[in-house]
C-alpha cells in the first residue's frame, strides 16, 4: 500500500512540475519574466525518475501488493527480468516513456541554458512540457501503473514468455522508447521557430542534431529488434512488416528524408516549410505508431499490451498535426525562399530524390498497414496486407536509394558538370562493374543480387572515396583525429553501414535454404553445404525454465537447439533454436521432431522416424551477419555525429 | 505560391482528420456471437493428441470455463487472433479458465510451425480426422465456442476474436 501511494505522489509531483512549467514558459513569453525552467523540467525529472524507481523496486522485491506487478512479474523470475518486466506492458512502458522524455526535457533545458529566453528556447520547451504533461496525465488518469491489487497474491503471473527468454529485452525496448520520444525535440523546435519565424539562424542545425541521436537510437533499436525476432521465433526471418514494425519503420522513413533534406537548407537556405513539415510529421507519426501498438485495432504478434488509450492517442496525434499545419499555413510563405533547385543532378536535386523516395515509400508503409481496416469498413470482410505488398515496394525503393547514395555523395552543389561527376565516380564504377563479373561469373545469376551488389560497391566507393578526402584534409592540417569530427564523416559512416545491411538483406534472403533431415544420435549429414551432427540429448533445468536440449555438431562447433518448458504457465513448450554464426553463413537450426516411442516434454512425435531420432529444421543464410555489422556500423556512426563539427559554410548569423 | 502552402495545409488537414475519426471509431477487431445449434447443449467431446505431445480430454476440465478454438493454419483470421489467444490464456491461467486449440484439415508440421511462430501458450488438440469438428458443426476456422463449467456450450463466437471479447464472454458465462 506504501509503494502504492508512494509511486503515485510521484507521479503527481512530475504532473504538477510539467504544468507549472507551461505556466511559467508561458510567463515568460507574455511579460519577459526570467525562465524558470531549469527548474520545473528538474523537478518533473525527479518525480517521474521516482515513480519509476518505485516501481523497480516493487517488481525487483515482487511486491504484489501493486496489480502491474503481479500481472507482470512472479517469485521466480530472474533479477534481470525483473528489472525489464517494468516495461512489459502497457502502463510500464508509458512510465519509461516518459521518463525518457524527462531527461530529454531536462537535458535541452541544460544545453540552451544560457540562452534560456530566447523565444526559440522558450517555445520548443514550452511544447516539450505540454507533450510530457500528455504523458504524466496519461498515468495519472488512464494508465495507472500504481493499481492497489487487494488479492492476496503467492507467485504472481510472471511476465510474457516471450519477454523473458533474451537479454535483448533489456536494451531493445529502451533504445526503440529513446527513439521514439526523442523525436519531441526537432517537433518542439519545428513548432517553435514557425512560432517565431526565425528558421535562418543556428536552430535548423541543432535541431538536426537532436534528430540524428533519435534516429540513431531508433535504428539500433530497430536492428536490434530484428535480431531478436531472428534469435527466438525459430522461423529464421528478422523482419514480417508487422503492423508494429511498420509503426516503428513509419517515423524512421520520414526521419531519414529529414536528416538529408536539412543538410540542403543549412547549406542552400532551401526547403525550409518542407523541413518543418517533415520534423512535424515524424513526430505524429510516433504518436500514430503507438496507437497502432497500444489500440488492439490491428492485429500482430506483438499483442503484448491492448487497451483503452486508442481515443486518447487518436486525439494527440489529430491535434498535433493540427497545431503543425495551422503554424505551416499562417507562417509558410513567410518561410519560403525565392531560389529553386537549379539542376535536377545536382546534390540538392538528388537530395529531393532521396527525399520523394523515403516519403514516398513512407505513405505507402502506411497505406499497406492502415488497408486491412479500410476494407474491412467497406466490404466487412477481413484482409491482411502481408510481405508481397510491401516487398514489392521496398525492393525498388531500397535499389532506387542504393543508386543515389552510389553518386549523391559526390556529386556537386548547384551546377552540374558531367565530366567532373564521372572523374569522381570513374574508380568506383569501374571496380563495381568487376565485382558483379566476377560474381556472374561465380555462377550468380539472380539479377536481384547482381543490380543491389553493383550498386551496394558503388555506394561503398562513393562514402570510402568522401572519407579518404577528410582524412586527407585532416593528415594537412596536422591532426588526424580531426578526420572522426568532420562534418562528412558520420554520414560516411552510417551510408557504409547501410551498404553492409542492404547486402546482408539481399543475399541472405535471396539464397536462403531450408530443409528438415531426420538423424539418429551419432550421425550426420550434409545439408546446403554443412556438415550437420547429432551427438545425443542434453537436459537442463533452472527455476525459470526447463530444456531438452539436442547436441547438434556443425562443421566441427556444436550448437544447442532446444524445447523450452516455462515455469509459470500451462504445459505449453515453446522451440528454442540455435545458430551457428560467422561472416559467410548462419546456419540456423530447430528442434522440429522426435523419433516414435520416445518421450520429449513438449515435443513432436513424428511417425515414420525410428526411435531416438531427431528431425531438425536447418536454415542456411549466406551473409547474414552483416545484417547486425551494418547495424553497427550505423550506431557508431549516429554516435560519432554526436561530436561533429560545422561545415566552414553552414550558416551562422 | 501563397495558395500552395494554405491549399496544401487544408488537404493535409482534411485527409488527417479523416483518418484521425476514421481511426477513432474503428472498434478493436472481433468476432460476432452467433446462435448455434450446440448453445445450451452439452458440449461435444474434445479429447486426443495435443501439438508438441501430451494429450487433452474436456471431460478432465469439468469445473472450468473451457475456451474451445478451432483453427488451422492456413486461415489468415487465425494468425490475426492467435497472440489474443495467447494473452487471454496467459492473463487467465489462475482463474479457473482453460483455452484448449483444435487444429483440423491441417499438417501436422504445418500446425506446429504456426504454433512456433506465434509463439502460442495453449495447448492445441490434433483433430486428424475432423471428427471433432464434425460434431460441432464447424467448417471454416476460427470459430471460438466457450464452455461453461457444467459443460454446457454458453457461447459461439465466428470469425476472430480479441482479449476483450473473450474476457466479456468468459465473464459472463462464469457467472
Amino acid at each position: 500500500m506504501t509503494l502504492v501511494w508512494l509511486g503515485r505522489i510521484s507521479i503527481y509531483l512530475a504532473c504538477f512540475a510539467a504544468l507549472g512549467g507551461i505556466g511559467a514558459q508561458v510567463l515568460t513569453l507574455r511579460r519577459g519574466t526570467p525562465s524558470r525552467a531549469l527548474l520545473w523540467s528538474v523537478v518533473s525529472l525527479v518525480g517521474v525518475a521516482s515513480a519509476f524507481v518505485v516501481m523497480e523496486f516493487a517488481f525487483v522485491t515482487h511486491n504484489f501488493s501493486l496489480a502491474y506487478v503481479a500481472e507482470n512479474n512472479a517469485t521466480f523470475t530472474p533479477l534481470l527480468y525483473s528489472l525489464t518486466g517494468v516495461w512489459s506492458a502497457l502502463e510500464g512502458s508509458i512510465l519509461l516513456w516518459s521518463l525518457v522524455l524527462g531527461g530529454l526535457l531536462s537535458a535541452v533545458v541544460v544545453r540552451y541554458r544560457r540562452e534560456a529566453s530566447d523565444p526559440v528556447v522558450v517555445w520548443a520547451t514550452l511544447v516539450m512540457f505540454v507533450v510530457a504533461a500528455f504523458f504524466l496525465l496519461v498515468m495519472a488518469g488512464p494508465a495507472d501503473p500504481f493499481v492497489h491489487n487487494p488479492a492476496h497474491v503467492l507467485q504472481g503471473q510472471g511476465p510474457n514468455a516471450l519477454l523473458q527468454d533474451n537479454i535483448l529485452v533489456a536494451i531493445h525496448p529502451p533504445l526503440l522508447y529513446t527513439g521514439f520520444v526523442g523525436f519531441t525535440v526537432p517537433f518542439a523546435f519545428a513548432i517553435a521557430m514557425l512560432a517565431t519565424g526565425r528558421v535562418h539562424e543556428r536552430w535548423p542545425l541543432e535541431q538536426r542534431h537532436w534528430t540524428v541521436l533519435a534516429w540513431g537510437a531508433l535504428s539500433v533499436g530497430i536492428v536490434l529488434g530484428s535480431w531478436w525476432s531472428y534469435q527466438v521465433l525459430g522461423w529464421g526471418g528478422f523482419w514480417g512488416w508487422d503492423p508494429v514494425e511498420n509503426a516503428a519503420l513509419l517515423p524512421w522513413l520520414t526521419a531519414t528524408a529529414y536528416i538529408h533534406s536539412v543538410v540542403v537548407q543549412d547549406r542552400r537556405g532551401l526547403f525550409r516549410v518542407w523541413n518543418l513539415s517533415l520534423a512535424v510529421a515524424t513526430f505524429a507519426l510516433t504518436i500514430l505508431g503507438t496507437f497502432f501498438t497500444r489500440s488492439g485495432v490491428l492485429q500482430s504478434v506483438h499483442a503484448f499490451a491492448s487497451s483503452t488509450l486508442g481515443p486518447v492517442l487518436i486525439s494527440f496525434f489529430f491535434v498535433t498535426v493540427g497545431l503543425g499545419v495551422a503554424l505551416i499555413a499562417w507562417r509558410g510563405d513567410a518561410l519560403r525562399t525565392a531560389t529553386g533547385v537549379e539542376h535536377p543532378l545536382s546534390r540538392e536535386g538528388l537530395f529531393v530524390a532521396n527525399n520523394i523516395v523515403f516519403v514516398g515509400f513512407a505513405i505507402v508503409v502506411l497505406l499497406g498497414t492502415v488497408f486491412p481496416l479500410l476494407y474491412q469498413a467497406i466490404n466487412g470482410v477481413q484482409v491482411t496486407v502481408g510481405t508481397p505488398y510491401f516487398a514489392a515496394i521496398a525492393g525498388p525503393a531500397g535499389i532506387f536509394l542504393l543508386a543515389l547514395m552510389a553518386v549523391a555523395p559526390v556529386v556537386p552543389w548547384r551546377s552540374v558538370s558531367g565530366a567532373t561527376t564521372w572523374s569522381r565516380i570513374r574508380t568506383t564504377a569501374w571496380v563495381s562493374l568487376a565485382t558483379t563479373v566476377v560474381l556472374l561469373l561465380a555462377g550468380v545469376h539472380h539479377w536481384p543480387v547482381l543490380v543491389a551488389v553493383f550498386l551496394a560497391v558503388a555506394a561503398a566507393g562513393a562514402a570510402t572515396r568522401t572519407l579518404v578526402g577528410v582524412v586527407q584534409a585532416a593528415r594537412q592540417r596536422g591532426d588526424l583525429w580531426s578526420a572522426w569530427r568532420a562534418p562528412s564523416t558520420a554520414g560516411m559512416v552510417v551510408h557504409l553501414g547501410v551498404v553492409l545491411l542492404a547486402i546482408g538483406i539481399v543475399v541472405s534472403t535471396s539464397y536462403t535454404s531450408r530443409s528438415e533431415v531426420t538423424l539418429a544420435s551419432g550421425q550426420r549429414t550434409v545439408v546446403g553445404g554443412q556438415t550437420i551432427g547429432f551427438g545425443g540429448f542434453a537436459q537442463v533445468s533452472n527455476a525459470l525454465e526447463h530444456q531438452t536440449q539436442l547436441v547438434v555438431t556443425v562443421g566441427g562447433r556444436t550448437i544447442r537447439p532446444a524445447i523450452t518448458t516455462f515455469n509459470g504457465r500451462s504445459s505449453q513448450s515453446v522451440g528454442t533454436p540455435a545458430i551457428d554464426s560467422n561472416l559467410l553463413r548462419d546456419v540456423y537450426v530447430t528442434f522440429d521432431a522426435i523419433g516414435q516411442n520416445s518421450s520429449v516434454s513438449g515435443a513432436q512425435v513424428q511417425t515414420g522416424v525410428a526411435a531416438g531420432s531427431v528431425v531438425l529444421g536447418v536454415t542456411v543464410e549466406p551473409l547474414l551477419a552483416w545484417l547486425w555489422i551494418g547495424g553497427l556500423f550505423i550506431g557508431f556512426g549516429s554516435a560519432l555525429s554526436m561530436g561533429r563539427r560545422r561545415h566552414r559554410d553552414e550558416v551562422g548569423q | 505560391m501563397k495558395r500552395s502552402i494554405a491549399l496544401g495545409a487544408l488537404a493535409t488537414l482534411l485527409v488527417v482528420g479523416a483518418l484521425s475519426w476514421f481511426l477513432l471509431t474503428r472498434q478493436p477487431i472481433s468476432a460476432s456471437s452467433v446462435q448455434s445449434p450446440l448453445l445450451g447443449k452439452v458440449a461435444p467431446a474434445v479429447s486426443g493428441a495435443e501439438l508438441g505431445g501430451g494429450t487433452f480430454s474436456l471431460a478432465a476440465h469439468r469445473g472450468d470455463v473451457v475456451v474451445v478454438n478451432f483453427w488451422s493454419s492456413w486461415c489468415e483470421p487465425c494468425k490475426q487472433e492467435a497472440p489474443n489467444l495467447s494473452t487471454f490464456a496467459w492473463q487467465q491461467r489462475a482463474h479457473k479458465v482453460f483455452v484448449i486449440g483444435v487444429v483440423f484439415n491441417d499438417t501436422v508440421a504445418s500446425a506446429e510451425t504456426f504454433a512456433r511462430y506465434y509463439g502460442s501458450l495453449y495447448p492445441s488438440v490434433i483433430d486428424a480426422q475432423g471428427a471433432i469438428a464434425f460434431h460441432y458443426g464447424v467448417t471454416s476456422p476460427p470459430t471460438t465456442f466457450v464452455i461453461n463449467a457444467k459443460g454446457i456450450v454458453a457461447a459461439t463466437l465466428v470469425g476472430p476474436t480479441t482479449v476483450a471479447q473473450l474476457t466479456q464472454v468468459v465473464n459472463r458465462v462464469a457467472q
